[in-house]
């Protein structure tokens, strides 16, 4: 019999987590202090929003993967940007837009990948392309607009207690997708079609129904992760959710999630998130120059992918 | 070359748990003997320590005269003992001749593969059942292409192709037909012949007495004593196996349903195999679906449960219905327990819990009142009379019978109507057969409706008092009352016309 509190996935990247952050005292001094653990904390909260979605697909299976969270971040961004124009009024405009917009995306990700049996890795990349494209489209490659100044307030600077509303934003994310996962019948559906298919439609589950739905919710996520990411940014840019792509696969892995699909938790990407914002962190502060900072952070997710990407064997 | 073998109280552990107390076994050339055992009475160990698939603990086995020890399947090997698996070692992508040849592959001056030789050869092996699977495999065949049977013969071919002197067949005949099963005992019966000893392991008692000289019987990891079969009877092997086990004939379920509300009517139903089904089922009747594997029995299931498409007419309950998706199906109370528990039935790597809650988790609110739903499943848990550690362990956890009962479970928690099982005691040992013959009679009794497929003919026999046997994806002929016999059933099961009554 295995002990109860086992070291589960989640738990070593918690536990990592912790060390790299007293480690980084080591590189620097300075490092260690609790403005610093809070502005961790807050560049966390952006990936580990953008992830969310990412976390559900991966868990779907299918080889499920979602390579337009990028594209649909920007886009909500620059929807934001451009149809609120910094006026605080229109906020919830640009909120409905982004959402809205990523909604979109991910049911015709959903649909492709579900209907028309494309792979997910094909489907995704291949919408990426098209977003961008849209974007060129609407925006004619100019970046007209402005971040409302209290969208700033509210997410990137201190709201309670000194604590950034970001913060407060992610743990409300963290425990509805806790629910989601734990507590309703899409998660425990969503976990049955990542283990086997046959088995879920065998129990009645509607499998393409459930891909569909999942597809949509990693767009809602990311076009959300983009409003959000504004007010912390404040400006906009055709690259800007890029950054964010491959750090929110390697955060959903490195948390404990089963690439494989079937297996895996939020607080898990929630912990991952910590672990890359980190790592990137201490390359900061290490002082590399920029070009090397960026070498050194590919070749860490890419171990990471590596070496938790064995996992999979698990499943039989 | 002549072999004895002799296993003496082998030990194995594994952590804390006793796979093998006290495993013993003697066999010599010539001999056919029959290891028998309920699931995890440790034959399997019993079986992979002689192969030198497993290491022992403890004891010693003594191959001809002189301990020995393998280190590994290879090392077995090389002195004359091969094994036939149940689950398939073949790998799909190679041909059926690299398959059988794989690792001793006739060589061309010591060096290239001769590759004429390994056509000849692997033709000669595939004549062994010739008229029993299709006529058109060839050596160069890809596995992929072939059913579930056709590969388990090429397994048996792989281990008799490097001429060895034991053969193991561990429960090599369950995914076989009747052809291919007496095939193999007609050739059971060379080997014996031409001095070769053979250890076969199977859970059909029936092929026990056809083959076997002698039956080694182990319960919970212990030799308790070779029989030989001349002389004893399937009661007394059972007694042996397990106390107080139920075989069919003790629960035959009264044929007083018929009288009973229609519960299904299906009039010309095609669809997958299946053409031009047409049959009535009332509640509370055991209904027996016989004849050879994949004759269309588990398509009639799957249609009924809406997971094939199909044509005909299907009245459930006085009402016409269409299902499409097994989603459909479950609102109207029908229940489909598969065959294959591990590729059909299981969440293997999520836990008994949600296993078991799969199909019902929307009656438990928006937000899942957990509670309510843990406390149905350990409910449906006592019932089955299940043996586990915590709902929340991963059901990969349980035996082979326990898992049948979370399948099972899973089902009677939505309290189905209508209950179509496929193949349910497939790889399941005596005691939880006789447990769930059990629950067949208290499940009819309370007026379910049940459609049994069984590859078993002593379970449709003694469990049911009406079959419908179904050759090429017809009815071929329903037998009841008097008509209902072994040799009715194996005739109907070849095609033999038969009139329907």
């Amino acid at each position: 019999m295995k002990a109860r509190l086992s070291l589960t996935p989640p738990l070593i990247a918690l536990i990592l987590a912790v060390l790299l952050f007293f480690a980084g005292g080591l590189i620097n001094p300075d490092f260690v202090n609790p403005a610093q653990a809070t502005n961790i904390v807050r560049l966390a909260a952006f990936l580990g929003i953008i992830a969310a979605g990412q976390t559900l697909v991966i868990i779907s299976g299918g080889e499920g993967i979602d390579l337009s969270v990028g594209a649909v971040v920007t886009m909500g961004a620059i929807l934001t940007f451009r149809l609120t124009g910094g006026d605080n009024n229109l906020i919830w405009l640009g909120l409905l837009a982004s959402c809205a917009a990523g909604i979109v995306i991910g049911v015709i990700n959903g649909l492709g990948v579900a209907l028309l049996r494309i792979p997910p890795l094909v489907m995704t990349l291949g919408m990426t392309g098209v977003v961008q494209g849209t974007i060129l489209v609407l925006t004619q490659g100019e970046m007209i607009g402005a971040t409302p100044s209290l969208m700033r307030e509210w997410i990137a600077n201190p709201l309670v207690l000194g604590i950034p509303g970001v913060i407060f934003i992610w743990a409300i994310v963290g425990i509805g997708m806790w629910i989601l996962l734990e507590r309703t019948t899409y998660g425990k559906r969503l976990f049955a079609i990542g283990v086997n298919r046959t088995v879920a439609r065998f129990s009645g589950v509607r499998v393409q129904w459930i891909v569909v739905l999942t597809y949509m919710l990693s767009g809602l996520l990311a076009g959300f992760g983009g409003f959000i990411l504004l007010g912390f940014s404040q400006t906009v840019f055709l690259q800007l959710g890029n950054n964010y792509l491959f750090p929110s696969i390697a955060a959903v892995v490195v948390g404990g999630t089963l690439l494989s699909g079937g297996k895996g938790s939020y607080w898990g990407t929630m912990s991952g998130a910590l672990v890359l914002t980190l790592i990137d962190s201490l390359l900061r502060a290490a002082g590399l120059e920029q070009a090397y900072q960026l070498i050194v952070f590919g070749v860490i997710l890419l171990l990471l992918i590596v070496v938790y990407g064995r996992q999979r064997s698990l499943r039989q | 070359m002549a072999l004895t073998l002799s296993a003496r109280s082998l030990v194995k552990r594994y952590g804390g748990v006793i796979a093998l107390r006290d495993g013993s076994l003697d066999i010599q050339s010539g001999e056919v003997v029959a290891l028998v055992g309920a699931n995890g009475s440790g034959k399997s160990t019993l079986s992979k320590i002689i192969t030198g698939a497993v290491v022992p603990n403890g004891g010693q086995l003594l191959l001809d005269g002189t301990p020995i020890q393998f280190p590994n399947p290879q090392a077995a090997r090389k002195r004359g003992i091969a094994v036939v698996y149940q689950e398939l070692s073949l790998i799909p992508d190679m041909t059926i001749a690299e398959n059988i040849w794989l690792a001793h592959e006739p060589l061309r001056f010591g060096l290239a593969v001769h590759r004429g030789a390994l056509r000849d050869r692997t033709k000669a092996l595939l004549s062994l059942f010739a008229g029993t699977i299709s006529p058109d495999l060839t050596p160069d065949t890809p596995v992929t292409a072939l059913p579930p049977d056709e590969r388990q013969v090429v397994e048996i071919l792989k281990a008799i192709s490097s001429d060895p002197r034991l053969i193991i067949l561990d429960e090599a005949t369950a995914s076989l037909d009747t052809n291919q099963v007496n095939r193999l005992f007609e050739l059971v019966k060379t080997w014996k012949a031409a001095g070769k000893a053979v250890i076969i392991i199977t859970h059909r008692m029936e092929e026990i007495f056809r083959v076997a000289d002698r039956a080694t019987v182990l319960r919970s990891g212990e030799s308790v004593g070779t029989v030989t079969l001349a002389d004893t009877d399937e009661k007394t092997i059972v007694s042996m196996m397990i106390e107080g086990a139920i075989t069919p004939e003790q629960i035959r379920i009264p044929t007083t349903a018929l009288e009973s509300h229609v519960r299904l009517d299906v009039k010309r139903l095609s669809g997958g195999r299946l053409h031009d089904v047409s049959f009535a089922l009332h509640d509370g009747e055991l209904l027996g679906l016989g004849g050879l594997q994949g004759q269309g029995q588990v398509d009639l299931l799957l249609a009924l449960f809406g997971l094939i498409p199909h044509s005909g007419e299907m009245i459930l309950n006085g009402k016409p219905v269409h299902f499409r998706h097994a989603a459909d199906a479950m609102k109207q109370q029908v229940a489909y327990v598969p065959g294959d528990r591990g590729s059909e039935g299981l969440l293997l790597i999520r836990s008994i819990l949600e296993n078991m809650q799969l199909p019902s988790w929307s009656k438990y609110g928006a937000v899942h009142n957990r509670k309510a739903a843990r406390k149905d499943a350990l409910t449906s848990a006592a019932d089955l009379q299940m043996v586990y550690a915590s709902l929340d362990d991963p059901v990969s956890s349980l035996s082979g019978g326990n898992a049948q009962k979370v399948v099972i479970g899973k089902w009677l928690l939505r309290q189905p109507k209508l209950l179509l099982l496929g193949d349910p005691t497939k790889g399941v040992d005596v005691g939880a057969k006789g447990e769930f013959y059990a629950l067949l009679r208290q499940l009819t009794e309370a007026g379910t409706a049940i459609l049994f497929y069984s590859s078993d003919d002593s379970e449709l026999l003694g469990l049911c008092s009406r079959v419908l046997v179904f050759h090429e994806g017809s009815i071929r002929a329903e037998l009841s009352g008097e008509n209902l016999t072994r040799a009715n059933l194996v005739a109907a099961s070849m095609g033999t016309a038969h009139e329907r009554h």
